[in-house]
């Protein structure tokens, strides 16, 4: 027995420590997408019997004007939530300062991140209330009557984007200054001797040290746009008349809601898709960067 | 050279109005955390042209100073003078110094040619200027070849040859490093060390230069600065300090195998004579420097280098010390024997056990357990008043006898 164990353990200890996660993520993952890809070519309620429709769904969602209203919320997210590195970067550049007070200015931005995002959203709903909401306050006291931004199917999402914004520039945050506690204090010194200052020091000595958890910033973004959900859900579940609604939001209003479980999968599929593509086009790019240098 | 004297900090400087200034001067540099005194009041002139170790154990304060003469560290009290100019509210890019950091500190994402050029980049000179001072330093060095490469791609030795590199390129008035050889193989450190005093004979330019090894800063400085929490202890060129240490603790510092320091009594004072003992030694009579103030009675540490205690063959009655050798090291030119003495213990010894540490000649017969007898010329002893602060013994020339040491 123990000699069966030492001639096969090179092999054994890694397959044993890794089976969990392996296990885990086959079952949660790639089994459940897999399911989903298989309901997307059914019709189903979620009860009765699934009915084979091939690319019927597929075919529907093509003509579903509200999939386009969807893609081009899902767009607005992705576009607007960019800001959340650069921001982040700025604030946590800015309570990185060695000045008295600086860690209670922290702590007030590390608030939304301890709230959650439900509660963020009921919080900014508040906010956007036409007549006594913060918002209204701040448009009366300047003479002006706020617009009711959650019931404009112009303004609407840009909102919500907003909101979820504050919670994913604080998250932001965080990373970067994890990544600027762990700044080179040498390579700054040497900066400093060359006599880079201001930008200069923070273009060519700070960023570049950065490069790893911008990466990291960047991607979890992308994702938490792509994947904008709870917020609307709570704010405005998904309207008026649909125009906040966002592609995973519609998944799961189809699913639930209307129970057409087969076209939600073609969504989620859709959806899926646009980000493995995002993902592994991301991920080469990264990979050859660092490749070339650093 | 003349092309590397070319001002590139855009303050015009007159030549000789400079060369009668200090390079780098220190007036009372105070620095404390706290509570923490780091630096104690520093003073130091540095002429152009010299090579200056900063040495001294772990925590004294010898990269906190080079840091404050850098600019990377603020001073709580004195000034700082660099060929003349305060500079002691200035930011390191504009003190006209350059350092070359222990980590080496390139930055990894550029070529090693940026690297080099990066100082004159941010100090916007034009790219031919910039070119061909990294082609200069790069020559110097011997890494033309290695320009377009990114420091990942180099070997320890060759990443510290682009960090000076880095530093030559500025052309600045005063070298700084920090112990840029700590992280270099045995090998390759003596071979950097050659190079880099070779390099300082080349440039002809003001270095300081920190380092815990002894060797290092025995061997490539014009003058030595020993540090010890947060002070300055002695200054002096190599020789001098070995020669005579100013106290016990550049005495114990500088040499290897350590000083041997014995408790002795002051039996008796007469003119320029001290008779002193201790149990297990024999009296010994040492002659005293001016003004020594010395009382019998008092106590005193006795120190003896290495080097200087001799085999007495058989004659035990003439031996100063007797004793029983307990570890013998053979390393090849000599040899090293840890001798237990009995009721004469060393204090704060070499090996730590109290063991009197001999260097003897290459073929020594002598066994582990074998007894011995050590004599000891009064000349080559160093007496320290009590508290350890100050040397009371005469002098030494400064040509000594110790080619005579070494022939047994």
């Amino acid at each position: 027995m123990t000699s069966l164990w030492r001639r096969h353990r090179w092999w054994l200890t890694p397959t044993l420590l890794i089976l969990p996660g392996a296990v885990l993520f086959a079952v949660v993952i790639l089994a459940s997408s897999v399911q989903s890809l298989w309901i997307s070519l059914h019709d189903w309620d979620g009860f009765g019997p699934m009915v084979w429709i091939g690319l019927g769904n597929y075919r529907e969602l093509m003509d579903d004007p509200q999939f386009y209203v969807s893609l081009k919320n899902n767009v607005i997210w992705l576009v607007m939530f960019m800001l959340a590195p650069p921001i982040g970067l700025a604030i946590a550049l800015l309570v990185n300062q060695k000045i008295k007070g600086m860690r209670l200015v922290k702590s007030m931005f590390f608030i939304p991140l301890v709230l959650a995002s439900v509660a963020v959203g009921v919080v900014f709903t508040w906010v956007y209330t036409p007549e006594f909401g913060l918002l209204a306050l701040i448009f009366r006291a300047f003479g002006a009557n706020a617009p009711a931004l959650l019931s404009d199917e112009h303004f609407v999402t840009f909102a919500i984007v907003v909101a979820a914004l504050w919670s994913q520039i604080a998250f932001c945050m965080v990373l970067y200054l994890a990544g600027l506690n762990n700044l080179s204090e040498e390579l700054i010194g040497a900066g400093r001797v060359d006599g880079a200052r201001g930008w200069n020091m923070l273009r060519h000595i700070v960023l570049p040290q950065l490069t790893q958890v911008t990466f990291i910033a960047i991607a979890v973004t992308v994702v938490g746009a792509l994947r904008s959900f709870d917020m609307i859900s709570v704010m405005t579940r998904g309207g008026p008349f649909g125009s906040s609604s966002v592609l995973a939001y519609q998944m799961f209003e189809q699913s639930i809601f209307s129970y057409r479980f087969g076209y939600g999968a073609a969504i989620a599929s859709v959806l899926f898709v646009i980000m493995a593509v995002f993902i592994t086009w991301y991920l080469t790019r990264i990979i050859r960067a660092e490749e070339r240098g650093a | 050279m003349t092309a590397a004297s070319s001002p590139i900090f855009a303050k015009p400087r007159n030549r000789n109005e400079r060369n009668a200034m200090k390079s780098l001067e220190l007036h009372r540099i105070e620095k404390s955390y706290g509570a923490y005194h780091a630096l104690r009041g520093i003073d130091l002139s540095v002429e152009e042209g010299e090579f200056i170790v900063m040495v001294g154990p772990s925590g004294c304060g010898k990269s906190t100073l080079l840091k404050t003469i850098a600019g990377l560290e603020t001073i709580s009290s004195g000034q700082i003078l660099i060929s003349g100019r305060d500079v002691t509210k200035e930011e390191p890019g504009d003190r006209g110094i350059a350092m070359v950091f222990q980590s080496y500190a390139l930055y990894p994402h550029m070529t090693v040619a940026e690297n080099m050029g990066f100082g004159l980049r941010m100090a916007k000179r034009p790219k031919e200027e910039i070119d061909a001072a990294v082609a200069r330093a790069a020559k110097i060095l011997r890494i033309t070849d290695q320009l377009d490469k990114r420091p990942k791609q180099l070997s320890g030795g060759q990443r510290q040859r682009v960090a000076i590199g880095r530093a030559i390129t500025r052309s600045p008035d005063v070298f700084l490093f920090d112990e840029p050889l700590s992280n270099l193989d045995a090998a390759l450190r003596t071979q950097m060390r050659v190079e880099l005093s070779s390099l300082h004979a080349e440039l002809g330019a003001t270095m300081i230069y920190v380092t815990h090894d002894q060797v290092e800063a025995m061997t490539m400085a014009s003058r030595i600065v020993v540090l010890n929490r947060g002070a300055v202890e002695q200054v002096g060129s190599p020789l001098e300090l070995y020669r005579n240490p100013g106290n016990l603790f550049v005495a114990g510092f500088l040499g290897a195998p350590r000083m041997n320091f014995f408790d002795v009594t002051v039996d008796e004072v007469s003119g320029a004579k001290a008779g002193i003992s201790a149990p297990g030694l024999a009296p010994l009579n040492v002659s005293l420097a001016e003004g020594a103030a010395l009382n019998p009675g008092d106590r005193a540490t006795l120190g003896i280098r290495p080097e200087n205690i001799r085999l007495a063959a058989g004659d035990a009655a003439r031996a100063a010390i007797s004793g029983k050798v307990r570890l013998v090291e053979h390393l090849g030119r000599e040899t090293i024997l840890y001798v237990d003495a009995g009721a004469l213990q060393c204090v704060s010894s070499e090996s730590g056990t109290g063991n009197i540490t001999v260097q003897v000649g290459q073929v020594t017969p002598i066994s582990a357990e074998s007894p011995v007898s050590l004599s000891i010329d009064p000349h080559d002893a160093y007496l320290f008043a009590g508290d350890g602060q100050r040397t009371v013994t005469a002098r030494k020339a400064s040509h000594s006898n110790q080619t005579k040491v070494d022939t047994i």
